[in-house]
């Protein structure tokens, strides 16, 4: 699972989820994408999840890249624990994903193939997805 | 290779205030520059532009004003979830000039059994007549075995294009496929740290209670043979 070796902070603040993305909206690496559409706090979890389930569908001769990285700790208090004592622990390492982005890319298959392993994917992310393709140049 | 004829108008305010007032008009704002001339701000219609755009570097001849410029789209900003555009870079062009232009890369064929084709670089950097830009150019992959790479300069242009990317630029590389066994073994680790648990198939199930059957007829065999092996002892 991608959890960062090293970081500066272990607990920070709440990631801002308002705008769309500034970058990586476009399909680069591969042919075919999984755009986000809202906003969401994509864990390790599911970005693993998701990559587990459209390798299992494409088997073999494809090619996923994941261009999300989960470099944000999120912090949890403990059940039924009083309000204060200082910041929880850190529970979940998560990508702030903001809409446009597009997270998975994937090469080497059909297309028909491809947005059967994308459309698996997305039901293990948290959030409205969609399709792409790669624009012609 | 197509020219698109567009009629434009000036455009006379700026700012963001401007620029959405365009838009909802169903035009794009543009700029239009190159070959030393001062950048000239005009709007475009939406829909037809949408449609030239369609293909890539589209030549487009824009009447502004009543006067005729030939240019070529240098940057496109899109809406990223809608896909609208917001916003045109036009560069100016003269007849027969030539020009630096990304042009797409497509595989044809099928390589060997076993192999995985990686695209490295899908578009090249070619310089090419304005009036003659090859919409993209073939590369054949038919037949290539585990380590052939094609690099920038096999690549067959067509006459009159030169290339502009490092020859030695990769472009197609192939390699061997990963096998079943270690791509199962790969999903299993990985699953197995995520804590992922698959229920048995049907299939699996149906095994699963033959062999569970096969297994209680022997072990019950073995008992009556056991129980007769008595009673002859009594």
């Amino acid at each position: 699972m991608l959890i960062p070796r090293r970081v500066k902070h272990r607990k920070q603040h709440h990631p801002g989820r308002t705008g769309a993305a500034k970058g990586g909206t476009r399909v680069t690496f591969g042919d075919y994408g999984i755009q986000a559409v809202e906003p969401a706090y994509v864990t390790n979890r599911q970005i693993e999840s998701a990559r587990i389930a459209m390798t299992r569908h494409i088997k073999r001769g494809g090619k996923v890249w994941i261009n999300i990285y989960p470099d944000r700790p999120l912090t949890k208090k403990p059940a039924e624990t009083r309000m204060g004592s200082g910041k929880g622990s850190p529970e979940w390492w998560i990508a702030n994903v903001k809409p446009g982005r597009v997270m998975f890319e994937l090469s080497g298959v059909p297309e028909p193939i491809a947005r059967e392993a994308m459309r698996r994917a997305m039901h293990k992310l948290p959030m409205k997805c969609r399709f792409v393709r790669r624009e012609e140049v | 290779m197509s020219e698109v004829r567009i009629t434009a108008e000036s455009r006379t305010e700026f700012g963001k205030g401007a620029a959405r007032r365009i838009r909802r008009d169903k035009k794009v704002p543009a700029v239009l520059y190159g070959h030393g001339t001062d950048p000239r701000h005009i709007s475009l219609p939406g829909h037809e532009l949408m449609l030239a755009l369609k293909t890539s570097n589209v030549l487009l001849t824009l009447d502004i004003d009543g006067k005729d410029e030939l240019a070529l789209p240098k940057d496109i900003q899109r809406d990223p979830i809608r896909g609208f555009l917001e916003h045109v870079d036009l560069v100016v062009v003269r007849r027969g000039e030539k020009v630096t232009v990304e042009i797409g890369v497509h595989l044809v064929g099928e390589a060997a059994p076993d192999t995985f084709v990686t695209t490295d670089l899908n578009s090249l950097s070619v310089e090419a007549e304005a009036t003659n830009i090859p919409t993209g150019v073939d590369v054949s992959i038919e037949g290539l075995q585990v380590g052939a790479q094609i690099h920038a300069k096999d690549v067959t242009l067509p006459d009159g294009v030169t290339l502009v990317t490092d020859p030695e630029a990769l472009v197609v590389n192939v390699t061997a496929a990963t096998t079943a066994e270690e791509i199962e073994a790969e999903l299993a680790e990985a699953e197995a740290e995520v804590g992922i648990v698959h229920e048995a198939t049907d299939e699996e199930q149906a095994a699963q209670a033959e062999a569970a059957a096969e297994g209680g007829d022997e072990s019950a065999a073995a008992d009556a043979g056991d129980a007769e092996g008595d009673k002859a002892d009594s």
